[in-house]
């Protein structure tokens, strides 16, 4: 009986049985949120994909997708969703569905390259493909998948040394979203002792120097010249409005309404005093001061330094919403090989996460559909959350062996 | 979709009953119009809101076009585009005055107005039209802010022509508005004010406690800074240096 239950999961983590019922799963449930949309007053698709469709609208009548409210995103999202309207309004679905799949094939590829064994790959990435929570995010239509394919897009060919791609796939998704230009010095300084690398001791003035070094600015300039190409001609365009929906409003975002950030009910309450400014720095430092040091302290290790950068991002981030966190779960299954954490401990970790969720839903719910003044329940438990994320990011840091730059050459 | 613009609502303060050229909207027997009975009631809780309208008439041989106007305040607003959305669902018609934001406080919002096309029925027409309520400044206690909603004007126009005339001593009037959702070219329409127009709604929204506000500042710096804290010396004590 054993035996045959292990054949079983043997069986279901060979590459194409594990990526087709990834697949199938996916497409059953666009399917049935089709059914769901057309029969139920709860609707399965998500308000984006809606915003997704009206932009691509535009787009097709030849106006900004801009003239949709609450479009925050690239023009290039909007063009590629045109066959919306023209083929099938499920088109983005399934394209989400896809580049959701291709994510767990790139996540199956760098953790091959990275020595495991195909068996391992497959469970390991299977945390991905199988995990409800992108599942249920890409086929309700949001985008979030098309980002964690450019990233892992990002990450692998930097590992294959394909510098030339590796910065076209970066400059693609820092111009989707920007969360990943904190990416931009652990890619640097591990481009850089990747090219020239003695093996000696690493001095803050190294550290600068290699900032200089020629595939460095390479991989800078393609970077850059993509990026800017890309906002030239869409600024050219679409003009302030590209620039302010696409990049200044998510650098400026003040959103007061609740959310699942620590800083929320100081916003609110502060949004309109003179103090607001100092609390906005405030806010902001704690947030870079961890960035350059984890940059700094784990490039070596890009995945895990990647994942690290995100998860504090969003974790101190000034606004958060439960999109934010699949930025770094993508990451999770690259981190999960070298995590020296029991069954159990792990299962712990991951409940606590889930109550210290479930702890800022309960009162959020209150506040909006029972209309109880549950504000600064909601702010404890965003303070109880951020408290809970450190804690599970600091059991990660002490129970994770990083690559070091030995290994990743000897696995080269 | 098109974001809808249209004229505004043109009052021409005519009277009807004389040599009235207009006797498109002058069809109705003044007791009939005495039957009408429009009421208001707002359903749910929390931010999220429904208004819900029923218009109340005795049977007539004609079929009557009616029209709510709904001003709303800034407090308040209705989001175009889950209106499309239920167009297509339910069949409710609304137009909206102007593009609303969704998403600024109340304190930066400007109120409009809302057209609500009733459809045609036998004695009972309804309406439940989705409303959500703006974040609001906090206040100095918190507790809860009042938003009141202003009774909708009701008005009426026969689809027919009808050539009898009303009495003159009614109290009513000949407005201009967008004929029917998809067209919006304006008609005559009668504005009833004799009906029994409940006055007002209203809902209460939460607000922030302005007189927290220090504590919760010195709470959440210190938080932040102490998991910043924890997480540095981590990254400190395990970062490859």
């Amino acid at each position: 009986m054993a035996l045959t239950a292990e054949r079983f999961i043997f069986r279901l983590l060979n590459f194409w049985v594990l990526h087709s019922l990834a697949l199938v799963i996916r497409l059953f449930l666009v399917g049935y949120g089709i059914y769901q949309d057309k029969t139920m007053v709860v609707k399965y698709t998500d308000i984006d994909y809606h915003v997704f469709t009206d932009a691509a609208r535009f787009v097709t009548q030849g106006e900004s997708p801009y003239n949709r409210s609450t479009y925050r995103y690239t023009p290039l999202l909007a063009w590629i969703l045109v066959p919306n309207i023209y083929v099938t309004p499920h088109f983005g679905k399934l394209l989400f569905v896809t580049c959701d799949v291709l994510s767990g094939v790139l996540l199956y590829r760098i953790l091959s390259l990275q020595g495991l064994s195909s068996n391992a790959a497959g469970c390991f990435s299977a945390v991905w493909l199988l995990n409800p929570l992108p599942i249920g995010v890409s086929t309700r239509g949001s985008a979030e998948a098309v980002l964690s394919l450019l990233v892992l897009s990002t990450l692998l060919c930097l590992e294959l040394k394909r510098r030339f791609m590796a910065a076209f796939f970066y400059a693609l998704s820092v111009h989707m979203k920007i969360y990943p230009v904190t990416y931009a010095l652990p890619i640097a300084l591990y481009i850089s002792s990747r090219g020239s690398l003695e093996g000696k001791g690493r001095s803050l003035f190294r550290i600068l120097r290699g900032l200089f070094n020629k595939n460095v600015v390479m991989f800078a300039a393609v970077a850059g010249v993509v990026f800017l190409a890309l906002t030239i001609a869409f600024y050219y365009m679409y003009g302030w409005d590209f620039l302010h929906e696409t990049y200044l409003y998510h650098l400026t975002r003040r959103d007061i309404r609740h959310n699942f950030s620590p800083y929320f009910y100081m916003m609110y309450l502060s949004v309109e005093s003179e103090w607001s400014l100092v609390l906005g720095l405030v806010s902001f430092l704690p947030q870079l001061l961890l960035l350059l040091l984890t940059s700094v302290a784990f490039y070596a290790d890009l995945p895990f330094c990647c994942f690290l950068n995100t998860a504090i991002f969003v974790s101190f981030n000034k606004v958060c919403t439960s999109q934010y966190f699949l930025w770094y779960l993508c990451l999770l299954p690259l981190v999960l090989p070298r995590l020296r954490l029991s069954i159990k401990q792990g299962a712990g970790l991951l409940l606590l996460w889930f109550i210290g969720q479930g702890l800022w839903l309960m009162p959020a719910y209150y506040l909006e559909f029972e209309g109880h003044n549950t504000f600064v329940y909601i702010w404890l438990a965003g303070l109880l959350f951020l408290f809970i994320n450190s804690f599970v990011m600091v059991q990660i840091i002490s129970h994770y062996t990083p690559r070091t730059f030995h290994q990743t050459k000897k696995t080269e | 979709m098109i974001i809808l613009y249209f004229l505004l609502i043109v009052f021409c303060l005519i009277h009807c009953g004389h040599s009235q050229k207009d006797e498109v909207i002058c069809g109705l027997a003044s007791s009939w119009l005495e039957s009408v009975v429009l009421s208001v009631n707002i359903e749910k809780k929390g931010f999220h809101r429904e208004l819900l309208y029923e218009v109340k008439h005795d049977p007539t041989p004609h079929v009557i076009k009616t029209l709510l106007i709904q001003r709303l305040p800034s407090g308040v607003y209705m989001d175009q585009y889950q209106l499309a959305s239920l167009k297509e669902d339910t069949g409710l018609e609304v137009l909206l005055d102007s593009s609303v934001n969704l998403e600024d406080p109340a304190y930066v919002s400007p109120g409009f107005s809302a057209l609500v096309y009733l459809r045609p029925a036998e004695r009972v027409l309804q309406a439940a039209v989705p409303i959500h309520g703006r974040y609001h400044r906090p206040s100095n206690s918190g507790g809860w802010e009042k938003v009141t909603i202003e009774g909708p004007k009701l008005l009426l126009r026969p689809e027919k022509y009808e050539t009898k005339t009303l009495p003159a001593d009614l109290p009513h009037r000949v407005v201009k508005a967008p004929c029917t959702v998809r067209n919006q070219s304006l008609c005559s329409w009668l504005e009833i004010q004799t009906s029994l127009v409940s006055d007002s709604v209203s809902l209460k929204l939460p607000v922030g406690n302005l007189s927290l506000a220090g504590p919760v500042c010195a709470g959440t710096v210190l938080a932040t800074l102490l998991c910043c804290a924890l997480l540095f010396r981590s990254v400190w004590k395990h970062g490859i240096f």
